[in-house]
């Protein structure tokens, strides 16, 4: 993947506990600094991807809401 | 949380889906979890039990709509796929109560290969349960 190419990964239609457990999948392919847009429309996603990041010390870039959804950017630790 | 212990005798599908999907979800974030089968659901641990397990109760003939939705949601529906993706987790283990494993017919030869052992109550309820962060029963 190139430096300018955001990495992504969509759980649209995905519940609980399926975003946090793609994303942490997602985690292990990526170096330290790289970060990853995870879009996700599962509403109990909003408080967990946040508390996972905390739980694992990578870092929460932004929450976005969307339409249907919500977007986060993570910075792997 | 570092660590959590779930016990689980139930072995109905759709109560299972609860402490696996609790396991999948904190192992996802490095906590280590140890879970024991007892009773009934210790035959979630081998090949032949875990295919056969089905909805009990006033809710078995909506067993495929769950499984489907179950799918729809991101989670497999076959249980033993589901154990061997908490197990590539690195951070769970899977224990067969001996007495279950005993009345249930289930022994090291049908132990499926991502549990862990037969083991005493005793030992996981001093070893695991205790010294756990935090302890579920289901």
């Amino acid at each position: 993947m190139s430096n300018d190419e955001q990495r992504i990964l969509d759980t649209s239609g995905l519940c609980c506990p399926m975003p946090v457990v793609k994303t942490n999948l997602e985690m292990k392919k990526m170096v330290s600094g790289e970060s990853v847009k995870i879009i996700v429309t599962d509403v109990g996603a909003k408080k967990d991807l946040p508390s996972w990041c905390e739980r694992t010390g990578n870092r929460l870039v932004s929450m976005t809401e969307e339409d249907g959804g919500v977007s986060f950017v993570i910075e792997k630790a | 949380m570092k660590s959590m212990a779930i016990i689980i005798r139930d072995d109905s599908y759709d109560k299972l889906l609860t402490p696996l999907a609790f396991a999948y979800l904190e192992a996802s974030g490095g906590t280590q979890v140890d879970m024991l089968f007892v009773n009934w659901s210790v035959l979630a641990l081998t090949e032949k039990g875990a295919k056969e397990i089905k909805i009990n109760g006033p809710h078995a003939d909506q067993e495929a709509w769950v499984r489907s939705q179950t799918e729809a949601a991101g989670l497999p529906s076959d249980i033993n796929t589901i154990l061997k993706a908490l197990k590539e987790t690195g951070c769970v283990n899977m224990y067969a109560c001996s007495l279950a494993a005993k009345i249930f017919g289930v022994d090291e030869a049908n132990l499926i290969p991502e549990a862990e052992e037969i083991v005493d109550a005793s030992w996981f309820l001093h070893e695991k349960a205790v010294k756990a962060d935090h302890y579920q029963y289901f």
